[in-house]
């Protein structure tokens, strides 16, 4: 008994870094996200013939530059709140800081490839 | 109204044991028999190495915190026959080591309360018309919290996060942002603001619904990041100015 | 700095799994935020998909056509209606999560809760009505 009540310590750790603005990211994002998926569920199936854009369409519809923007900064945004997301689950299983370092690049890269890869996407299609 | 046998599944945990197993009690209770009554009784009639604390009897010290099926309770105010079931199952609260049966070690509980140094004593809101006699400035009372550590078995994150500061600690920071008495509340705000604070919170209240002493934790920590969202938005929208 | 040393529960092991998702009854908030979780991941998995799924728009009309198809059969479109029941779960309660974790609505909590799954039923009944029907 005596060597369990000397192993055990406070466990008090103070993770340096803007856990409350990254926070304040998630929160605002997810608001916001709540806005731009309820627009992109209407405007890509509820307001089209048979609920589903054919290639046509889909290419005239992003082809219209303010469709193309609001498109990215969505892509954007919900790339943000599904990373930190992510973040958030790691962060709650207490991992050493050096696991975090890693996982935060690993988060950055994926999130910066997503974006790439949409305004390529958009751009290839505006374009074909 | 008369007895009623009731099985009682207890957790039983001695150190070097490979596991944990569950040793059934059948302990006949009437209306007015309490958990931590049944409990006594299988130590004097069944089993005497079957350890737990208890102190009071009367939910104001905090020692005889349990999961009664499956929920937090303090054993000493829980009817069983109230709790509706033939068997009752008995455990120990979660997220801190089990010493011996139900009894756990509090040393990280109170190893991350204590950094709050929050007082015992605050202001009463109790009697505030009434004439204090003379020599007596204003009535105080003491803190609801009973350091019971139910909100810390309760709380879903205190299962995965060893550094999370967990609902009491925050909550005590609160108190102590609330009504100082002499310590710095900035001080503790500041102590919550960090990744293992009050932002590993996930708004489940489970704190707020296992307190048997009406803190309130979960609208605490809210509190907290109400302040520190004010002042972190307050900063954002002056910067430039 | 380094993980403060693991408290040595030598009877019960961290199992963070068995804490997050502990959905006894009685334990609303336990349920809200497993859920959350569970539809959170859920989702980013579908977004992952759903933007390997968009690569066929750059392989030009057959393609993308050939893909419509199959978004219009009655599997793929009850994939739909669980997809949104994920979407509105996690788009309402983190509504909540939001609001009541910035302080705001802090003693209304479980009310704002239960309001906001009534949005969302009746959006998911109109949503999945709305997918078999177009």
């Amino acid at each position: 008994m005596q060597e369990l009540l000397s192993e055990q310590r406070t466990v008090q750790e103070r993770a340096s870094g803007p856990a409350g603005a990254l926070w304040l990211v998630q929160a605002f994002s997810g608001l916001l996200l709540v806005l731009l998926l309820l627009l992109h569920m209407i405007a890509h199936h509820f307001v089209v013939e048979g609920g589903l854009r054919d290639y046509q369409e889909v290419v005239d519809y992003v082809s219209n530059p303010a469709i193309f923007t609001i498109t990215i900064v969505f892509l954007i945004v919900v790339s943000i709140h599904a990373l930190l997301g992510l973040r958030a689950l790691v962060m709650d299983l207490g991992p050493k800081e050096s696991t975090m370092r890693v996982v935060n690049w690993i988060l950055v890269i994926i999130g910066v490839a997503m974006v790439i890869y949409g305004v390529w996407l958009e751009v290839t299609i505006t374009r074909m | 109204m008369p007895e009623k046998d009731i099985q009682f599944k207890v957790f039983r945990y001695k150190q070097g044991q490979d596991a944990p197993v569950y040793d059934t009690f059948t302990v006949p209770c009437d209306e007015d028999t309490t958990v931590l009554v049944a409990l006594q009784a299988i130590r004097r009639d069944d089993d005497p190495s079957l350890t737990l604390r208890h102190s009071c009897h009367h939910a104001s010290c905090g020692t005889c915190g349990l999961r009664i099926n499956g929920q937090e309770e303090l054993g000493c105010v829980v009817r069983v026959l109230e709790l509706g079931t033939d068997t009752v199952v008995v455990e120990p609260m979660s997220n801190l080591p089990v010493i011996s049966d139900l009894v756990v070690s509090m040393v990280p509980f109170y190893g991350v309360l204590n950094e709050v140094e929050r007082p015992y004593i605050r202001q009463s809101e109790f009697m505030q018309q009434a004439d204090t006699p003379k020599g007596i400035e204003m009535y105080t009372r003491y803190e609801n919290c009973l350091e019971c550590g139910l909100c810390v078995s309760a709380c879903p994150i205190m299962g995965s996060d060893e550094a999370y500061q967990g609902p009491a600690a925050l909550a005590a920071a609160w108190r102590v942002f609330e009504e100082p008495r002499g310590n710095d509340p900035e001080a503790a705000l500041d102590w919550t603001d960090h990744a293992h604070g009050c932002w590993r919170c996930h708004v489940a209240y489970e704190c707020t619904e296992a307190c048997p002493s009406d803190v309130q934790p979960a609208e605490k920590i809210m509190s907290l990041r109400r302040e520190l969202t004010k002042r972190k938005l307050g900063r954002l929208f002056s910067f430039g100015r | 700095m380094e993980k403060a040393k693991r408290l040595d529960d030598k009877a019960r092991p961290k199992r963070p799994l068995q804490a997050w998702f502990d959905v006894r009854q009685d334990r609303l908030g336990t349920w809200a935020f497993a859920l959350n979780r569970l539809t959170g991941i859920g989702l980013t998995v579908y977004l992952f998909l759903h933007l390997g799924v968009l690569s066929l728009l750059a392989q030009g009309p057959e393609a993308w056509d050939d893909f419509l198809e199959l978004a219009h059969h009655p599997l793929y479109l009850m994939l739909d209606v669980i997809l949104i029941f994920g979407i509105l779960f996690h788009g309402l309660n983190g509504i909540r999560v939001a609001l009541v974790g910035m302080g705001i609505g802090v003693r209304s909590q479980r009310t704002l809760f239960w309001v906001l799954m009534g949005i969302g039923l009746v959006l998911l009944v109109v949503s999945a009505w709305l997918v078999f029907t177009i």
